[in-house]
């Protein structure tokens, strides 16, 4: 079972579809966790959202808690959630992509997916990565080929996975093979 | 009897009625046995109730009105401050016992001729639209919204005949959720585009709009979707309005059935072009009109998004009550069928003095002239109407 952890967004339910069509999904709000169906889950997903990661200090917790021990996902807020709990700054972007399709690029060797190749992307982020960034397992794996801003973290070891875009929205394409990858991975 | 002999005796009898626009021409409902006035309290029963009633086999097995903005905040736990107002009921819902069809072709001649007040009072003057601007652009920055609809108010004081306007209106502004409701003590006319649920059986859609382009000369329908297309502005805002409202289908749909039906396509109507997409999917199984209406509405396109955050942060800027202004008017069935569109475009007339909200919207890269003007120019239309 995948739990999902809803962090009140408008694209959240589009984040459970899609991840239904490979396993069960139970999606709850980030202040009403029912902790049984967490514990019970092989997967946790953090799910988009506005504001930023230290607004929500309750999902911070569960991922120090369950990292190493269960396959941990965020995508777009919750992507930033894992880097900000892997001491990550956060911070606002000059150029702000909302609704915005781009292109990305993945750029290392030591990947799920092949070095070089691009995928069309939908964001909607205020927030960025700053960078350098250093945590040890975890490696950026795909840019954003104009700006070089970090699109997609991989931590293989100990199964953490984030994408800054949103592999749900139609703006995306292949956002389903981006998802089946990381969950048989 | 013709549709305009229709309109002559419902105007001259003083009974209440609503028209509503169809696929073919307009319906008109009167003859109302119930008439339920909303309140926070007692709207869940109210809608929970209505599929509980016997079926008569008859086109009036319905109850048609709206929802203001404030019960469908409350319905999705969504509190507002105490904000000012005119103390205009939060929703009102008819039972009709008639229903009687009319042709595109509305015309109506007043029975008195009514000297008109063509001036209006705005509520918020550019500086202090400005200033929510200014706030509001500080919030898409640090993420907390993506997208924000700032209403303005233009109000008059002057008693109108609702029927001559709503007529006048349809015929400078043939929309396809058109409403009109005239009461003893209010009335609304709207030339609302915008459909936010049809509900059939199993199959719900909603068409969003985001991309109005105003029609000239040297425009047409291959030229408007060019310019949509090329404006980055209006694709991003659309784009964003898209995976909302197939995140809220997704809420009761069954998983996998949401599907973009119609993808940023343009509609033509009398003096405009809009940027519409249709989007649609199949409810799951044990979900209720409740569900239904809790998910989709407020409808998103006229908020922003993400809807809750958002929500919250133009309840605490905006200092009077929206009243009608993006709550959906509309009908449901018996038999669990439903319709309801976005109220945009409309004026309010309580107590003779009429209001009519407008709102654009915020994003990263809106110019606070540009939008406040924006804002005349919806309201322009109607004003018109005032002479």
């Amino acid at each position: 079972m995948i739990y999902i952890i809803d962090h009140k967004d408008s694209f959240t339910h589009n984040v459970v579809h899609q991840f239904e069509k490979f396993d069960n999904v139970c999606c709850d709000n980030f202040n009403r966790i029912n902790e049984s169906k967490l514990n019970k889950a092989q997967v946790i997903v953090f799910s988009p959202g506005p504001g930023s990661p230290r607004d929500y200090p309750s999902s911070s917790r569960i991922y120090k808690k369950f990292k190493g021990k269960k396959k941990i996902i965020g995508i777009c807020l919750g992507f930033q959630q894992i880097l900000y709990c892997e001491n990550g700054k956060i911070v606002q972007q000059n150029k702000i992509y909302h609704g915005y399709q781009s292109k990305v690029k993945v750029v290392s060797t030591n990947t799920l997916f092949k070095k070089n190749q691009k995928f069309t992307v939908g964001r909607y982020h205020s927030l960025k990565l700053q960078e350098p960034f250093v945590a040890k397992n975890f490696e950026i794996t795909m840019r954003c080929d104009i700006s070089n801003t970090a699109m997609a973290i991989e931590n293989n070891k100990e199964k953490i996975y984030g994408f800054q875009f949103h592999p749900e929205s139609f703006l995306t394409e292949n956002g389903n093979l981006l998802i089946k990858k990381i969950l048989s991975a | 009897m013709t549709s305009q002999d229709h309109l002559k005796s419902i105007g001259k009898s003083k009974k209440p009625f609503v028209i509503y626009k169809s696929s073919k021409g307009f319906d008109l409902y009167t003859n109302f046995s119930k008439k339920i006035i909303l309140t926070n309290k007692n709207t869940k029963n109210f809608i929970n109730n209505i599929t509980k009633n016997k079926s008569k086999k008859k086109n009036t097995d319905l109850f048609i009105g709206f929802f203001g903005y404030e019960i469908l905040n409350n319905l999705i736990g969504v509190k507002i401050k105490r904000q000012m107002g005119i103390n205009f009921p939060k929703g009102i819902f008819y039972k009709p016992e008639k229903k009687i069809k009319l042709s595109n072709n509305l015309s109506y001649k007043p029975l008195k001729s009514i000297k008109l007040n063509k001036n209006f009072k705005i509520n918020l003057n550019q500086a202090s639209y400005s200033n929510i601007f200014k706030k509001f652009k500080k919030k898409i920055k640090s993420g907390e919204t993506y997208q924000i609809k700032i209403c303005t108010k233009y109000r008059n004081a002057s008693e109108i005949d609702v029927l001559d306007f709503f007529c006048r209106l349809t015929k400078s502004n043939m929309a396809p959720e058109a409403f009109m409701i005239k009461d003893k003590n209010y009335s609304i006319i709207s030339c609302s585009p915008e459909n936010l649920i049809t509900k059939r059986r199993h199959i719900i859609t909603t068409k969003p709009i985001a991309g109005t382009l105003k029609k000239s000369k040297k425009l047409n329908k291959t030229k408007a979707l060019e310019f949509f297309k090329r404006n980055i502005k209006e694709t991003k805002e659309h784009n964003m309005i898209v995976d909302m409202e197939r995140s809220d289908l997704s809420r009761i749909c069954i998983s996998g059935s949401v599907k973009i039906l119609k993808k940023k396509t343009v509609e033509e109507y009398k003096d405009l072009y809009h940027y519409v997409s249709l989007i649609g999917g199949k409810l799951k199984k044990k979900v209720s009109s409740l569900d239904i209406i809790r998910a989709m509405m407020p409808g998103g396109s006229v908020i922003g998004c993400p809807k809750i955050s958002t929500l919250n942060l133009l309840n605490t800027q905006e200092k009077e009550g929206r009243n009608i202004y993006t709550g959906s008017f509309g009908y449901i069935k018996f038999n669990g069928d439903m319709r309801f569109n976005i109220i945009i475009r409309s004026i309010l007339n309580y107590k003779n003095c009429s209001e009519i909200s407008v709102a654009s919207g915020v994003v990263i890269d809106s110019n606070v002239k540009h939008e406040f003007n924006e804002n005349y120019i919806k309201a322009k239309a109607l004003m018109d109407l005032y002479r």
